[in-house]
């Protein structure tokens, strides 16, 4: 009834069909049906061994090719330092001034912050996913779910764990959302990754104040990510008159190319406000 | 024995590919090397045996990536099946038809995870990064893709020399 050639285009067509199919219900959740710890186990181990060794090396070019340059950096680190000491006294009053803040709000924390620190031994083999492996997994004590960060600022997500390591999607993949807020005006919105390695700050409202070189942290309110975590710095806005939102590219704080040592948040802290008795 | 050797082939792409070539300037956005490798098992190696190999590969690959299950899977099996098909009606012995089965590959890759990303993703946008991306892993494909493909042809030779080099001292203790 059929010619061959029918049947085959048929074939190609269905077999298609499937796949995208296949494709569409695997996209909603990170699985891999059980065995994807299996996998990571099998490559991290080999992964450790060649980024511990690349690392060594680039350590010993570091400490004993490059000393050349120390004395003038040494000369410019000096000056950062006192600055930097500067800066330290200016926190130390906003600490202060911050504590009794809060201690006038009723603002109480319930947990502190427990992290484990974990080294990057691996990253994503696509150009259009952004996830990397950890050394840490499921025996350290992480968990899905966890937040990352770094001294930074936030640097992504656990979405996979294994026995002695984890996968995290960085807040620069296309999957990933953040609730954020800008810092200074509390413009709420929410920050999804980009392919390019910036990120979109979606959902805020025209009305709000906002401006180009903002700090925009986390809100707190996605459960993930521990409120006023930095995330980025407005680059780029763009307000359009027939739209409600406003158009903002984020600059992540993190440099996500350089990205060795992460932290990963055990217990992220948790907030309790507490009415005026 | 032969599936081991391509296992380990397999592996060692993929440390190189995940750990080494990220820190080495210009190679941050190198193509995939198990696109080669693939392509290889689609020129010099039979049906069955390739197609168990190329799922093994886009399985583990796949759970590497934070991308959609099975996106490579998907990738690593029509690229096979594409080229088993190309060299029916193609000769592709010479190496200016590998470097272009080559660039096809990395291209073919690239329209599925594309392709992909648009409809079971958040959205895509094409802009001038991702196309920027893409040119970036052909030229390097169109430039390297022949060479890999003779290193693997090499290999197996090598390993195969090797194990009936092993068998036959074992069958012959004088040699």
């Amino acid at each position: 009834m059929f010619s061959k050639k029918m049947v085959l285009i048929i074939g190609v067509i269905v077999l298609i069909t499937v796949n995208i199919i296949v494709l569409s219900a695997t996209s909603k959740r990170y699985t891999a049906f059980g065995f994807g710890h299996v996998a990571i186990s099998l490559v991290a181990p080999f992964q450790e061994v060649v980024t511990r060794s690349i690392r060594f090396a680039k350590d010993l070019w570091k400490h004993y090719f490059f000393l050349v340059s120390l004395s003038q950096e040494n000369i410019v680190l000096k000056d950062s330092l006192n600055q930097a000491i500067e800066d330290k006294n200016q926190w130390h009053e906003t600490k202060l001034a911050n504590t009794r803040l809060r201690s006038l709000l009723n603002f109480q924390k319930t947990l502190t912050n427990r992290v484990i620190p974990a080294e990057v031994i691996g990253i994503d083999p696509s150009a259009w996913f952004k996830t990397i492996i950890i050394d840490k997994g499921k025996s350290d004590g992480i968990e899905k779910g966890l937040p990352v960060v770094v001294a930074r600022g936030i640097a992504g997500q656990i979405i996979e764990t294994s026995n002695h390591y984890s996968k995290v999607m960085l807040i620069i993949d296309r999957n990933s959302a953040v609730d954020a807020m800008v810092q200074r005006s509390r413009a709420r919105g929410v920050i999804k990754g980009e392919s390019t390695g910036q990120c979109r700050f979606d959902y805020v409202l025209r009305k709000h104040d906002v401006k180009v070189g903002d700090t925009v942290v986390a809100s707190g309110l996605d459960g993930v990510y521990p409120k006023g975590l930095r995330l980025g710095a407005v680059s780029e806005l763009v307000k359009r008159d027939a739209e409600i939102f406003l158009e903002i590219t984020v600059a992540p704080y993190v440099d996500f190319e350089k990205l060795e040592e992460v932290l990963v948040i055990l217990n992220p802290q948790q907030h309790k406000f507490t009415s005026e008795p | 024995m032969i599936y081991c050797f391509y296992i380990g082939i397999c592996l060692a792409l993929i440390i190189l590919q995940t750990t080494v070539l990220p820190n080495l300037p210009l190679f941050d956005r190198f193509y995939d090397l198990l696109i080669p490798f693939v392509i290889y098992l689609a020129l010099y190696r039979a049906v069955r045996e390739g197609l168990i190999l190329v799922c093994f590969f886009g399985f583990i690959m796949d759970n590497l990536s934070g991308g959609p299950f099975g996106l490579y899977l998907s990738t690593y099996c029509w690229l096979f099946i594409g080229v088993k098909w190309t060299i029916k009606y193609v000769q592709v012995a010479n190496k200016v038809l590998l470097s272009l089965v080559a660039v096809a590959g990395v291209l073919l890759e690239n329209l599925i995870f594309l392709g992909a990303s648009s409809i079971v993703g958040p959205g895509l946008v094409v802009g001038g990064d991702t196309v920027r991306i893409i040119v970036f892993q052909m030229i390097w494909a169109l430039g390297t893709g022949p060479l890999f493909l003779i290193l693997f042809r090499h290999l197996q030779y090598w390993f195969n020399n090797l194990v009936s080099g092993i068998f036959a001292r074992r069958s012959n203790p004088g040699l």
